[in-house]
C-alpha cells in the first residue's frame, strides 16, 4: 500500500489481495445493514468499489462530491478548533438517508439507505467495518508494485491512439 | 492517482487552475459536449447564482481499454475567485497534473501571476512543488482584441518552460490539445519515477 502523506495522499496503489479483502468487508456490511448502496472511495474522490444497487447512481460523481463535502466539513472542524475531523456526516432525505464516514485519513465510506432504517444500527455496523478496514489498510506492507509498472512504454503509445479517437483528432 | 491492480484500473486527477473568469469551466463544458457520451460521465458543476464556480466542476473521462487496462481521468476545476482559497486547496489534494488556464487579456497579467503564486504556495503546503508537477499552460481568450501577445505571455508566465497553447475555450480552439498534452505529461511523469 502506497499511501502518500495524510489527507494529501498523493497516490494509492491497491493490490489484488487487498482489494479482495476490502470487498469482503463491504459485502458483510451490506448484508448486515441492508443499505441500498455502499461506496468506498479515497479522499481524493476516486471511487474504489461499491455494493448494492448502483444502476442509477453515477458512482464517480458521487465519490467526487462525497470527498469534496467531507474535506469541506473537515475545514469547518479546523475552524471551530476541533483537533480531528468530524466522525461522520449524515444527510436525511424524505426517502433516503446518506451516511458518510472517513476510514483513516485517506478513505471514505458512503452508505445510502432507506429513511426507515434505524440510524443506530447503521452506526454500529459501519463502525465495525471501519475498524476492520482501518486495520487492513494499515497492515499493508511497503514493498508494493510501483505505479510505473502499471503504465509501461506500450501503454503510452496505445493511450495516445485512444485519446485521438476520443478527441476526434 | 489511484491504481487498482485487481481491476486493472488507473484513475488520474487533473485540475484546471487559474484566475477567476479565465475559462476553466468553459474548458470542461466544451470537453463534455464534444466527447462521445460513452466516454464520459455527467458534468457536475457547483456554481454560484452568477454562474461562477463555488466549489468545483467535475467530469470523468474513460477511454477504451489499453492492453487490458482501464484508464480514467478525473477532471476538476477550482474556483478562481480570490475569496475561495480554502476550496482550491481541497481540490488540489492528490492532484496528478495541472492545466493552468491564464486569461490572455493584458489587464489580467497581474491576476495570472498572483494565481500562479497561489498555486505554488498551495503545492508547497502539500509537500510538493510546481516545478516537479506535470503542468500545461493555456493562454485562453486569445480571440479578444486586448489579449497580450504570445511572447509576452510566455516570458511573464512560463518560467518553467512547460508545454503551452493559445486557446479560445468557447469555440474549442486548443481545448483538446491541452487535455491530450497534460495526460501525456502525467503518464510520462509516472514512467520516469520508476
Ligand atoms: N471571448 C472569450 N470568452 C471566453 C473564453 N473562454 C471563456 N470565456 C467566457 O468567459 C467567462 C468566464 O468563463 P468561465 O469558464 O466561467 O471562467 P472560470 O475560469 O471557470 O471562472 P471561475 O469559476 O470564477 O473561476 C464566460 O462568460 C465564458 O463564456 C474565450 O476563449 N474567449
Ligand atoms: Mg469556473
Amino acid at each position: 500500500m502506497n499511501l502518500g502523506h495524510g489527507g494529501n495522499g498523493q497516490s494509492i496503489v491497491l493490490t489484488g489481495e487487498m482489494y479482495k479483502e476490502i470487498s469482503e468487508i463491504l459485502s458483510e456490511l451490506a448484508s448486515k445493514t441492508r443499505a441500498r448502496t455502499i461506496i468506498f472511495s479515497d479522499m481524493n474522490g476516486h471511487a474504489i468499489t461499491q455494493r448494492g444497487v448502483t444502476g442509477e447512481i453515477d458512482i464517480s460523481a458521487m465519490s467526487a462530491l462525497a470527498a469534496g463535502g467531507f474535506s469541506a466539513t473537515a475545514e469547518i472542524a479546523k475552524i471551530i478548533g476541533e483537533k480531528k475531523q468530524f466522525k461522520y456526516i449524515f444527510h436525511e432525505g424524505e426517502n433516503s438517508n446518506v451516511y458518510f464516514s472517513n476510514v483513516g485519513d485517506n478513505f471514505l465510506l458512503v452508505l445510502i439507505f432507506s429513511s426507515e432504517t434505524a440510524l443506530g444500527m447503521i452506526r454500529i455496523y459501519t463502525k465495525r467495518a471501519i475498524d476492520a478496514l482501518t486495520e487492513l489498510l494499515s497492515s499493508a506492507n511497503e514493498e508494493e508494485k510501483k505505479a510505473s509498472q502499471f503504465v509501461n512504454f506500450d501503454f503510452n503509445k496505445y493511450l495516445n491512439e485512444e485519446l485521438d479517437k476520443a478527441f476526434n483528432f | 492517482m489511484f491504481i487498482n491492480w485487481a481491476q486493472q484500473e488507473i484513475t488520474l486527477k487533473i485540475v484546471y487552475y487559474g484566475p477567476g473568469l479565465s475559462g476553466k469551466t468553459t474548458n470542461l463544458r466544451y470537453i463534455y459536449s464534444h466527447i462521445d457520451a460513452s466516454k464520459r460521465g455527467e458534468l457536475i458543476t457547483l456554481n454560484t447564482k452568477e454562474d461562477r464556480t463555488l466549489f468545483f466542476d467535475f467530469l470523468q473521462l474513460e477511454v477504451g481499454k489499453i492492453l487490458g487496462k482501464k484508464p480514467r481521468f478525473n477532471l476538476y476545476t477550482v474556483p478562481g475567485q480570490v475569496y475561495y482559497a480554502h476550496s482550491r486547496r481541497i481540490i488540489l489534494s492528490g492532484v496528478d497534473g495541472i492545466v493552468f488556464v491564464a486569461d490572455s487579456q493584458r489587464e489580467r497579467m497581474e491576476d495570472n501571476l498572483n494565481t500562479l503564486l497561489d498555486l505554488e504556495q498551495n503545492l508547497i503546503t502539500m509537500g510538493r512543488t510546481l516545478q516537479d508537477m506535470p503542468l500545461v499552460l493555456q493562454f485562453n481568450k486569445s480571440d479578444l482584441p486586448n489579449s497580450a501577445n504570445f511572447e509576452l505571455l510566455q516570458q511573464r508566465l512560463n518560467f518553467y518552460r512547460v508545454p503551452h497553447f493559445n486557446s479560445v475555450a468557447t469555440t474549442g480552439i486548443g481545448v483538446f490539445e491541452t487535455l491530450k498534452m497534460i495526460i501525456n505529461q502525467v503518464v510520462n511523469h509516472i514512467q520516469s519515477h520508476a
